[in-house]
């Protein structure tokens, strides 16, 4: 097991709500909360799964907006609760929330999954076990550690000073999480994809506010996350980002990222200064 | 059957309409024009058609059924009537082409696939299922 991050499922509702949990690897070096957000989707997609008995299940699509509200350190648990605004055939719609205690870490708000047959990704059946598995546990159930393919290399191939940074990002030919994302069509995961815009954001970022001035330039908010097509194993993203407008305190950046010249994903990252604890 | 539509009626819609979409694809709100085609000049794509829909819904308050759009342009017609091998048939396509009556008859390729009539909508095409979904859901129009 590699990338199923929910280990629990406390209270669930199917179509509507659930709760769980997640805890970030020790072994994870600079682990992105980007994982704290993919995990919230991933408590989402349960609840939606419950639903269609696990005859479909949704991917990514769009987040309306994320924010990330203090950073996130390995070996922290979350308490993560999702409510399924819509649940329909075709798609979900829903807010996500990731805990620490009673404070809220990261908030995921309008994030729309399109649901597609689960027979081209899983065994329905494998998921139905291990649904059973995260709702009858006491106990969290690991499917999740770290390793070094999900922290991307960003191989810098353009950069305009403060303004604008291209990056290459090879994708791994192999890795553990394919397995698991998914067993019969392994796809990069669109988080790992985000994770890669947003850390390339951050430094165009840091750049921008000049850093020098500050603890930590780390991202804050995300809006207007969109995927648009699979990425499959082996081929090169090139992603791009563009500062927006800067205030001195934060900055806006675009961030676009490509397969072979077409577009597979986008998002608009505001990053800004945060105390180092 | 579905009742006509009056142009007063897409018209009161439209503001509300081309606001929604316009956020949602990220663009001005002048370049969401009534004829405007989402795909081929606003640069939507499916997944843009899904959070649509929803904004749609909360906006007007109404309920759209999934695959409204396609449903209604079948009308009538069994599946088998209007498409053939992931094709429309002739006579689906005279149906879509009444059905979209928004739609100029040049956009109509022969033969069209299936999955390309999305790219076909026009803000029109919202704003006509906004209203058909009010009218369907009369309360929605008091708010």
């Amino acid at each position: 097991m590699a990338f199923l991050l929910v280990d629990r499922i406390t209270e669930i509702k199917p179509g509507t709500r659930a709760r769980g949990g997640f805890t970030l690897p020790e072994d994870l070096p600079d682990p992105s909360p980007c994982l704290v957000a993919e995990a919230i989707g991933q408590l989402a997609a349960w609840v939606a799964m419950a639903k269609a008995e696990f005859r479909s299940r949704p991917i990514a699509g769009i987040t309306g907006e994320a924010m990330f509200k203090e950073g996130v350190a390995p070996g922290t648990t979350f308490d993560l609760e999702v409510a399924l605004e819509s649940c329909e055939d075709d798609s979900i719609l829903y807010d996500g929330w990731a805990y620490v205690g009673e404070t809220p870490i990261i908030e995921l708000r309008r994030c729309v999954g399109p649901m597609l047959p689960m027979e081209e990704f899983d065994d329905p059946e494998a998921v139905r076990r291990r649904f059973a598995l995260l709702c009858g546990t006491d106990r969290p159930v690991t499917g999740f550690f770290g390793d070094a393919a999900l922290i991307p290399r960003l191989d810098i191939i353009d950069h305009d000073s403060a303004k604008r940074l291209r990056a290459a990002v090879r994708v791994p030919t192999s890795a553990a999480f394919f397995a698991d994302h998914f067993p019969r069509k392994p796809v990069f995961p669109g988080t790992l994809i985000l994770d890669a815009k947003v850390r390339l954001a951050a430094r165009l970022a840091s750049e921008a506010l000049d850093a020098s001035r500050h603890s930590l330039i780390t991202p804050t908010r995300l809006c207007k996350v969109k995927f648009r097509s699979f990425v499959y194993p082996g081929q090169m993203l090139e992603i791009e980002a563009e500062v927006v407008e800067t205030n001195g305190f934060s900055a806006e950046i675009t961030v676009t990222a490509e397969v072979g010249g077409q577009r597979v994903a986008s998002a608009r990252v505001e990053a800004g200064a945060r105390e180092a604890s | 059957m579905p009742e006509s539509i009056t142009r007063d009626e897409i018209l009161e819609v439209y503001p509300k309409v081309s606001e929604t979409i316009a956020d949602a694809l990220g663009r001005d709100v002048e370049e969401v024009t009534l004829a405007a085609p989402l795909m081929q000049q606003l640069d939507a794509e499916s997944i843009d058609f899904l959070d649509i829909v929803y904004r749609l819904e909360r906006q007007f308050k109404v309920k759209i059924p999934r695959g409204k759009i396609v449903e209604d342009a079948r009308g009538a017609l069994s599946e088998a009537e209007f498409e053939r091998n992931g094709y429309v048939t002739e006579t689906g396509l005279k149906q879509l082409r009444d059905h979209l009556s928004e739609v100029s008859a040049e956009r109509f390729a022969s033969p069209l696939k299936v999955r390309d009539i999305p790219a076909l909508f026009t803000v029109e095409t919202f704003c006509k299922l906004v209203v058909r979904a009010q009218k369907q859901n009369p309360k929605s129009q008091a708010g």
